[in-house]
């Protein structure tokens, strides 16, 4: 007697859908953070009346360790007031914001340039501060 | 009379629903973190030539160093509480922009905290600042 072969279901199960999609955000996140600055470790000053900022070009960081990034990409003092102006490009007044982002206990050594590399490529400078209590 | 009809079944949450749950709360964590907005000081930096011409040899200059209580102004050593009379005594009367800008001179280990707590007080007096590094190249920053 010949057997009827039972025709065999091959579904993706549900319940790895959410595994599914929770992977793909972790991926999503890390490729994100690539890009950004926020997994770079500095304190900032602090200081009365600060003001909101709403959308800026691009920011630049001096990390405790006294090391330079531009949105997030460590560079050379000497390459950041070009590497600024490209990326303001031709950008009107108003739309050139730059986020000085400054580890409290950076000495002037390290900041004053970079606040020169910003004036020189006409950026709006913003520096990221914490507010006063 | 009739017996009140009381449940006794365990209710678990679905399984399946666990994954659903840990991606909604993800979603919802880094919208919390991104809309976190900054806060600062906006410091607008005129052109260096209009700076140059505004630049004059009279203008009030403030020398820091790593000790914050000390500030020195136009030569003269001010403790760090007292700075905001003496600015703004020095000030009275410049009522033309060339005539309120600050030279800020900073020895190579002042910190970034000391400056910007200087820098800002100049600008809440409603003057603009130049910052004048040891090699004496000049940058200038607006109020």
């Amino acid at each position: 007697m010949k057997l009827k072969r039972r025709p065999m279901k091959a579904d993706v199960p549900s319940t790895a859908m959410g595994d599914i999609a929770f992977n793909l955000l972790i991926f999503f996140v890390i490729l994100a953070r690539a890009t950004d600055d926020s997994h770079l470790q500095w304190n900032p000053a602090k200081a009365k009346q600060l003001e909101g900022v709403k959308s800026s070009r691009c920011s630049v960081l001096i990390d405790r360790n006294n090391k330079l990034y531009l949105n997030g990409r460590e560079i050379g003092q000497s390459q950041l007031s070009q590497a600024i102006d490209d990326l303001l490009g031709q950008a009107p007044a108003g739309q050139r914001t730059v986020l000085l982002k400054v580890h409290k206990e950076a000495t002037a050594m390290y900041y004053e340039p970079v606040i020169e590399a910003i004036a020189q490529a006409g950026g709006e400078m913003v520096h990221i501060l914490d507010e006063k209590r | 009379m009739r017996p009140r009809r009381t449940s006794k079944f365990l209710i678990e949450p679905a399984a399946v629903a666990t994954g659903d749950i840990a991606f909604n709360l993800i979603v919802f964590f880094l919208v919390c973190a991104s809309s976190e907005p900054d806060s600062g000081r906006r410091q607008d930096l005129p052109s260096s030539e209009k700076t140059k011409q505004e630049q004059k040899t009279d203008n009030i200059e403030i020398s820091l160093t790593r000790t914050r209580n000390v500030v020195t102004v136009n030569g003269d050593p001010v403790r760090f509480e007292e700075l905001e009379g003496r600015l703004r005594r020095l000030l009275t009367g410049k009522r033309r922009p060339e005539d309120r800008v600050v030279v800020v001179r900073s020895k190579p280990d002042t910190p970034y905290e000391h400056w910007i707590e200087v820098t800002a007080l100049v600008q809440d007096l409603g003057a603009s600042i130049t910052i004048q590094r040891e090699e004496e190249r000049t940058v200038n920053v607006g109020p």
